[in-house]
């Protein structure tokens, strides 16, 4: 194989590995979420029948199933709303720790990073069985705050909205601290000198300087913890109460509780035009916005 | 003129162990154009960082205009601070840059004005609309500077002001920020490791070494009567010369030579200083020989540099440069290497160097 031939295969590898491993599992689960179902294996009929000539088998139920129940509707909602709040605590959490990491010398930068990437080193669901043994009803937290006398009998700390934040933004915000850092790095301190030496003091300087020069490294992290929250499905089920659906939940119970493949795939294929297109839209304006400004 | 503009009061610094200045004081008169020259490490960053606001000092006060501004933030001092980097904001164009300390307190109106005004002080009226990237280098001085000078500031820092340019163009803002300075009226203070580029602009300049100040005088003093070793090495070119009493006569070793002096100087053994443009060569072939002071020496390099032709002469075991100003029409009259000469100076010329 020459040199350009070569070239040309590893710059576009990205590209198969998205056609191998996104696209064609994509156009499959579209397939199955037109098909209709049945009872057997696997539980949904084939779209193309040949008893006399081709018949293409399909239906759009599905589709139109998900959009008329408000049940479905409501746990979009309800995934986008707990997506939103968490990158919000997240980016409220991460900035500060990301740009004190950036701040600070080579060996405490190096330190406090290790300490960010620590957590990956165990497994995530016992981190998260962790947590319920903290929050329980006879757990450390309670057992605290009973001895301090701060309440006198145990809080219900678990099995709600809140330990479900608490647990995501737990979990996620090393991947809000890292792009963040990596971007925070190359922040030019001089430019927070020379902002104060022109008579801005530190909240101005924020919001003037640190803030819109900060503004890529924002969105690469809100990204990277927003779309993985959306379809979140082991916190919300491990901390959650079950006064709130979210759409993890529920399609994780369309697939392997009521084994109803077709219903399932139209609500991923959904939640993921619902969740990617607005995301490719927000990228377009993005870029333009960044190119205009030369961030 | 205001003799005690600035005065910097027994300054001290400690970063950790290390102690980057040590009892610093000094005095800067109103409209003055003072340089602070040393090498790296010999904490004149640190001293300008301090007037600026950016560092505290441990011990010690800064007074500005009478007013004691040591404890102030950077953002409550009526100075500004122009980086070696200019540290110009990459998410705004220049316009903005310009207008980014004047926004908080003044009308639209104002802000074009006072932007458009600073603009053509520093002919940057075509850049207004530039983003930060596509300006060049000196672009980005006048920039940075204009962001300074349009805050009207009683006192301007500058960092290595004219580090980041190339050669041409250093020596023609050299110029032009002296000419700006003597407009403007505005007392500089800029800090600098290039003793030619403290030379040029300063009206007085102070030399550091390791957080103290050496000396402090205007660069023809400093150049001409140099206190300590370092200073005479450090600025120019310098021929040291060690010598020392031998009864009534001044004797050096390297030379192998007495010496006239009509100086005094204290110890058994000290240094004399001579520039190399003080010294005369002449053909050995010449017999009139002037001044009570020359020597043979052996011209061993000799490097022709325009209007000068510097030469590496050995006195017997000492080789001192010496610079010949090539003013004649005839190049017959530039020596050849290997070419024995008599070397003289003026008793004048030495200069004892105590310290």
């Amino acid at each position: 194989m020459n040199n350009k031939l070569f070239e040309k295969y590893f710059v576009f590898s990205p590209y198969f590995w998205l056609v191998l491993f996104f696209f064609i599992p994509l156009a499959i689960i579209f397939k199955i979420s037109i098909s209709v179902s049945e009872w057997g294996m696997p539980p949904y009929q084939d779209i193309f029948l040949f008893d006399n000539g081709l018949n293409i088998n399909t239906t759009f139920e599905n589709y139109v199933y998900i959009f008329s129940d408000y049940y479905y509707i409501r746990s979009f909602v309800n995934s986008l709303i707990l997506a939103l709040i968490s990158t919000f605590f997240c980016l409220l959490i991460g900035f500060p720790l990301a740009f004190y990491i950036a701040t600070s010398n080579i060996r405490l930068r190096n330190i406090l990073l290790v300490l960010v990437v620590i957590p990956f080193w165990s497994s995530f669901l016992l981190r998260v069985y962790a947590w319920k043994i903290i929050l329980q009803n006879n757990g450390i937290l309670n057992l605290i705050l009973l001895n301090l006398g701060i309440t006198s009998e145990p809080l219900q700390l678990l099995y709600n909205q809140y330990a479900v934040i608490m647990g995501i933004v737990y979990t996620y915000l090393p991947l809000m601290i890292l792009p963040l850092y990596g971007y925070l790095n190359k922040f030019d301190l001089n430019l927070i000198d020379a902002s104060k030496d022109l008579g801005l003091n530190r909240f101005k300087t924020f919001f003037k300087v640190i803030l819109p020069l900060s503004v890529p490294g924002i969105v690469a992290g809100s990204l990277l913890v927003f779309i993985p929250v959306v379809g979140e499905f082991i916190i919300p089920e491990m901390l959650g109460g079950s006064d709130r659906l979210y759409y993890g939940k529920i399609l994780w119970e369309e697939f392997f509780v009521n084994r109803n493949w077709p219903g399932a795939s139209a609500l991923a294929f959904t939640g993921i035009i619902i969740l990617v297109l607005p995301i490719v839209i927000f990228q377009i304006l993005y870029s333009r916005w960044s190119q205009r400004n030369e961030i | 003129m205001d003799k005690n503009f600035l005065v910097i009061e027994n300054i001290s610094k400690t970063f950790g162990e290390n102690k980057v200045l040590e009892n610093i004081n000094l005095e800067i008169s109103k409209s003055e154009f003072f340089g602070l020259l040393g090498s790296s490490g010999s904490g004149k960053t640190t001293l300008l960082r301090i007037l600026g606001g950016f560092e505290k000092p441990d011990t010690g006060r800064v007074i500005l205009d009478g007013v004691d501004i040591t404890n102030l933030e950077p953002f409550d001092r009526p100075l500004n601070y122009m980086f070696q980097s200019y540290a110009l904001f990459p998410h705004l164009n220049v316009f903005n840059n310009l207008a980014f300390g004047i926004k908080e307190n003044s009308s639209q109106k104002e802000i074009e004005r006072n932007v458009r005004d600073i603009a053509n002080l520093l002919s940057i009226e075509n850049l207004l609309n530039r983003r930060i990237k596509q300006l060049s280098g000196g672009e980005q001085q006048r920039v940075a500077l204009g962001r300074c000078l349009i805050k009207k500031p009683k006192l301007l820092l500058l960092d290595e002001p004219l580090a980041a340019l190339d050669k041409k163009l250093r020596s023609k803002t050299q110029l032009e920020l002296t000419t700006l300075q003597k407009k403007l009226q505005i007392t500089f203070v800029f800090v600098t490791h290039d003793q030619e580029e403290a030379m040029s602009l300063s009206d007085r300049m102070a030399i550091m070494k390791n957080g103290i100040i050496l000396e402090c005088s205007s660069p023809e003093e400093i150049y001409e009567n140099p206190k300590s070793l370092y200073t005479a090495n450090f600025i120019g070119i310098a021929n040291i010369i060690e010598i020392y009493k031998k009864g009534e006569n001044i004797y050096s070793d390297d030379l192998g030579i007495n010496f006239k002096l009509n100086k005094e100087f204290k110890n058994i053994k000290t240094n004399i200083l001579l520039r190399p443009e003080k010294i005369k060569i002449q053909s050995i072939n010449n017999s009139k020989i002037s001044s009570l002071n020359s020597f043979n020496g052996e011209i061993l390099e000799k490097s022709y540099l325009g209007s000068f032709t510097r030469y590496e002469i050995k006195i017997k075991n000492k080789i001192i440069s010496v610079l010949d100003q090539n003013s004649h029409s005839n190049s017959n009259y530039n020596f050849l290497k290997g070419e024995k000469v008599i070397c003289s100076w003026e008793s004048e010329s030495i200069k004892v160097l105590e310290d």
